[in-house]
C-alpha cells in the first residue's frame, strides 16, 4: 500500500513540467539513437553525462531513463526498414520484420513491434514497481559474500556466455577490471598502474572509455568497411490509419504477452541481455505457432514476441540496478555510473535513502512508454527520414559529438587525446572480435567487487570458504552452474540460428537470391516450378491413369 | 534451393559454392593482427601481474591487501589471452562483426581510418587556436570527405553550422563555454548576458 502511495508521489514529481520535458527529451533523443545505426544508448548515455552535471539528479535521470527505453524501440524499426543485416540483438526481429517490410506489410510490422514494445514496457514496468521494494527490502540482508557472488555471476554470464567467443570476452572482461584498477586505490589512499601520471590518478573517466569504445571505436570499424551505394531501405506504404488489422491483433497480443512473461525475468537476473530473451521469444513463438511455415517470410508473431521480450527484459535489467546496484548490461552500467557521480549509490538502501528520486524514475518509466508509443506510431516516418541520413554526415557527426563529449568532461584537450587513444583500441577489439559490453561492465563493477571481496575476507579474517558457505552465496554458485549449462546449450541453438542466417544472406549473392528478392515466398515463379517438379515424377509413373483433361492443365 | 526452407534446415548441401560464402570462408584472413592483439592482452596481463608486487601493503591488520584484486585481474587476462593466442593458433579466427553499415566481405580501407586519425589529431590541435566552432568545422568536414562525402564545401559549411549551434547552445543554455577563437570573442559577453 504505502508503495502505491509512494508510486503516486512519484507521478506527483514526475509530471510537474520541467520533468516532463526531459522525459520528452529523453525518449526523443533515445529514439533517435536507436534508429540510427552506429549509436546506441550506452553510448548516448556516456555522451550526455557531462552535459547534464549542471542538471538536478532527477531530471538527469529521467532523460537517461528515456534514452534507454527509447533506444529499445527505435531499433526496432531500423531492423524492419533497412535492408541490410544488423546487429545480433536486433536480428530476429530483422528476421520476421524485414521480411514482412518487403512483402508491403511494414507498417503492420512496424505497429506491432510499437504496440507490442509498449504493452510489455508497461506491464514491466509495474513489475518492477511490485518486486523492486521487495527485493530491495530482502537485500538489506546480504552480505558482503553474497554481493560478491552475485558479481560473479555477472562478471562470467556477461563476459563468458554472451558474446560470440568465451576466451575473447573474457579478455574483454580483464582489461576492463585492470582499467578499473587505474587510480588511487581507497583503502591504502595509493596510486596503482598510473605510472605515476597525476591525469590517471582519479581514473580514467568512464565516459572517455563508453565513448570511445562505442562511438570512436565503431566509427573506425565502419569506417574500414563501409557499404557504399544508396542505402537500402524498404519503403513502407502509405495508409498509417490500417496499421493493423484485426486478425494482425489476434495474432499479436499473445506473443506480446508471452514476451513479456519471458524477457521480464530474464532482464532481472544477472544472467541478463536483451539477446537471450529475444532469441527465446522467438523460439517459443515458432514452436506454438500453428503457421511454422510463415516463420522466416514476415510472421507477425516472430516480430510481436521478441520486440515484446526486448522491451521487458529492458525494464527488467532496471531491478537489480536499483535494488542490489548490479548492472548487467553496458547501459545499465553506464546509467549506474550516472548515479554515482550524483554521489547516489543503488542498492538496497536507495529506496529507503532516495524514496523521492526512484519512484519519480520509476513513474516517468510509465509516462515514458507512453511518449514514446505516439512517438513511434503516427510519427514514425520522421524517424524513417532519419534513416535516409548519407552515411559520410552520420558518422562525421557521431566523431564531433564524440570529440564534444570527451572535451566537455574536464575542458581537457588530453581528454580528446585518450578518447582517440581509446577509440582505437575499441576498433581493435571489433576488429577481432571481443566484445565491448564486458569491458565497461568491469570497469564500472570491478572497483565495487573488489570492495565487496576484501570487506567480505575481512568479515571472515581470510577464510576463503566463507564466501561459498552463506546460503544465498552458494544458491549463486549452484546457478551460475546452471546457467552455464544453459548457456552451452543456448549458445548452439542461436549460433544454429544465426548460422542458417548466414546461409540465407549467402544465399543473397546468388541468381536465385535476385529471386527472393523480388518476390517472397510462395509468390516467386521459381516456387510454382518446384512444387511441379515433386508432382511430375507420379505423372510420369502412371500418366495413362489420369485422365486428359489433367494432363492438360499441367500444360504450361 | 530457392526457397527460404531450404536455407532453414542447415547450411543446404546443395548449394553451390560460388565463392561469396559468408564469414569465415572469404579469402584466408592473415591471423598475424589477431596474433598480435592476443599477445598484447597476454603482455598486459603479465604487466598487471608483475606490477601488483609494487603495490606496498599497507601492514598488517588488513586480511586482504590492494595487491589480491590485481593479482586476480592479470590472472584472468593471461589466462584468457592465453587461451585466444592458442586459439588463433588452431585456426579458430574471430567472427567479423556485422553491423548496418558494415560490408563483412570489404578489405579494410586502412587510408580511409588514416584520414580520420589525422582529422581527429588536427580537430585535438587547433581547438585552442581558432576555437571549438571552427575545430568542429574541420573535424566534421574533414571525417565526411574521409568517408565519401561527395561535396567536400557543403560538409565544411554543414560542420560549420553544427558547431556554431553547438557553441551557442553550450554557452548560452548549459553555462559551459566552449573555446571561441580569435574570430568570436566578440560572442562571448553576448552568451554570458543570455545566461542571465
Amino acid at each position: 500500500m504505502e508503495n502505491i502511495l509512494s508510486l503516486l508521489e512519484g507521478f506527483a514529481t514526475a509530471l510537474q513540467p520541467q520533468y516532463l520535458i526531459f522525459g520528452f527529451l529523453g525518449v526523443l533523443v533515445g529514439t533517435a539513437v536507436g534508429v540510427l545505426p552506429g549509436i546506441g544508448p550506452a553510448m548516448t548515455v556516456a555522451l550526455l553525462l557531462p552535459l547534464t552535471y549542471t542538471l538536478d539528479p532527477t531530471a538527469a535521470l529521467i532523460t537517461f531513463a528515456g534514452i534507454y527505453y527509447g533506444g529499445m524501440y527505435g531499433g526496432s524499426t531500423t531492423s524492419i526498414l533497412l535492408n541490410t543485416p544488423g546487429e545480433s540483438a536486433s536480428i530476429v526481429t530483422a528476421l520476421e520484420g524485414n521480411k514482412m517490410a518487403k512483402l508491403g506489410r511494414g507498417a503492420a510490422a512496424l505497429a506491432t513491434a510499437a504496440i507490442g514494445s509498449f504493452v510489455a514496457g508497461t506491464i514491466a514496468t509495474i513489475g518492477l514497481t511490485l518486486l523492486a521494494p521487495i527485493i530491495a527490502k530482502w537485500a538489506v540482508q546480504l552480505a558482503p559474500a553474497d554481493y560478491v557472488a552475485l558479481m560473479v555471476v555477472a562478471f562470467i554470464t556477461v563476459g563468458a556466455l554472451l558474446g560470440s567467443s568465451v576466451w575473447r570476452g573474457l579478455t574483454s572482461l580483464g582489461i576492463g577490471l585492470f582499467l578499473g584498477l587505474i587510480g588511487t586505490e581507497i583503502l591504502s589512499g595509493q596510486q596503482r598502474y598510473t605510472f605515476g601520471l597525476l591525469p590517471l590518478a582519479d581514473g580514467i573517466d568512464i565516459v572517455l572509455v563508453a565513448v570511445g569504445l562505442f562511438a570512436v571505436g565503431e566509427t573506425f570499424y565502419v569506417a574500414s568497411r563501409m557499404r557504399h551505394g544508396p542505402i537500402a531501405l524498404v519503403p513502407v506504404t502509405r495508409g498509417w490509419r490500417s496499421w493493423m488489422t484485426k486478425d494482425d491483433w489476434r495474432r499479436s497480443w499473445k506473443p506480446w504477452l508471452r514476451g513479456t512473461a519471458i524477457g521480464f525475468p530474464i532482464g532481472t537476473i544477472p544472467a541478463g541481455g536483451a539477446d537471450v530473451a529475444t532469441f527465446l521469444s522467438y523460439a517459443s513463438e515458432k514452436k506454438l505457432s500453428k503457421r511454422k511455415e510463415q516463420f522466416g517470410r514476415g510472421a507477425i508473431e516472430g516480430v510481436a514476441g521478441p520486440e515484446a521480450a526486448n522491451n521487458a527484459a529492458a525494464a527488467g535489467v532496471l531491478v537489480p540496478l536499483l535494488t542490489l546496484g548490479l548492472p548487467t548490461t553496458a547501459t545499465a552500467a553506464i546509467i549506474l555510473s550516472a548515479f554515482q557521480s550524483y554521489g547516489i549509490q543503488p542498492g538496497p538502501q536507495l529506496f529507503t535513502n532516495q524514496p523521492a528520486l526512484v519512484w519519480a524514475l520509476i513513474a516517468s518509466l510509465y509516462i515514458g512508454n507512453v511518449m514514446l508509443l505516439v512517438l513511434n506510431l503516427p510519427l514514425v516516418g520522421i524517424w524513417v527520414k532519419l534513416l535516409q541520413i548519407p552515411r559520410p554526415y552520420l558518422y562525421a557527426g557521431i566523431l564531433t559529438f564524440a570529440a564534444l563529449g570527451a572535451y566537455a568532461v574536464n575542458f581537457s584537450i588530453v581528454d580528446i587525446v585518450i578518447l582517440l587513444f581509446i577509440g582505437i583500441v575499441g576498433y581493435f577489439l571489433r576488429r577481432y572480435g571481443y566484445p565491448i559490453a564486458p569491458l565497461v561492465i568491469g570497469m564500472i563493477l570491478g572497483p565495487m567487487a573488489e570492495a565487496q571481496l576484501r570487506r567480505a575476507l575481512q568479515l571472515s579474517q581470510g577464510d576463503l570458504g566463507a564466501l561459498f558457505t552463506r546460503p544465498f552465496a552458494a544458491i549463486c554458485y549452484l546457478a551460475l552452474i546452471v546457467i552455464i549449462g544453459l548457456g552451452v546449450w543456448l549458445r548452439h541453438r542461436q549460433s544454429r540460428l544465426e548460422r542458417t542466417l548466414a546461409a540465407a544472406a549467402a544465399a543473397n549473392t546468388s541468381l536465385s537470391a535476385a529471386v527472393n528478392q523480388a518476390w517472397d515466398a510462395g509468390d516467386r515463379p521459381t516456387d510454382i516450378r518446384t512444387s511441379d517438379i515433386r508432382v511430375q515424377p507420379p505423372l510420369e509413373e502412371t500418366p495413362r491413369a489420369r485422365g486428359s483433361r489433367r494432363r492438360d492443365d499441367d500444360r504450361p | 534451393m530457392s526457397t527460404p526452407s531450404a536455407g532453414a534446415s542447415g547450411i543446404s548441401p546443395a548449394r553451390p559454392a560460388t565463392g561469396d560464402e559468408p564469414v569465415g570462408t572469404t579469402a584466408p584472413r592473415s591471423n598475424l593482427g589477431e596474433l598480435i592483439f592476443a599477445g598484447l592482452a597476454l603482455a598486459l596481463g603479465i604487466f598487471v601481474f608483475a606490477g601488483a608486487f609494487a603495490i606496498r601493503l599497507p601492514g598488517a591488520g588488513t586480511q586482504v591487501g590492494p595487491r589480491v584484486f590485481p593479482f586476480l585481474v592479470g590472472t584472468i587476462l593471461i589466462v584468457s589471452a592465453a587461451a585466444v593466442l592458442v586459439g588463433v593458433l588452431r585456426g579458430r579466427l574471430a567472427d567479423v562483426e556485422e553491423g548496418e553499415d558494415v560490408d563483412a566481405h570489404a578489405k579494410t580501407d586502412w587510408i580511409t581510418l588514416a584520414k580520420i586519425t589525422v582529422f581527429v589529431a588536427a580537430h585535438i590541435a587547433l581547438i585552442e587556436v581558432i576555437g571549438w566552432p571552427f575545430a568542429a568545422a574541420v573535424l566534421f568536414g574533414g571525417v565526411a570527405w574521409s568517408l565519401g562525402a561527395k561535396r567536400w564545401w557543403a560538409a565544411l559549411l554543414i560542420g560549420l553550422a553544427l558547431g556554431l549551434v553547438v557553441y551557442v547552445l553550450f554557452g548560452g543554455v548549459l553555462g559551459l563555454s566552449l573555446p571561441s577563437g580569435p574570430l568570436l570573442t566578440w560572442l562571448e559577453p553576448l552568451l554570458r548576458s543570455l545566461r542571465g
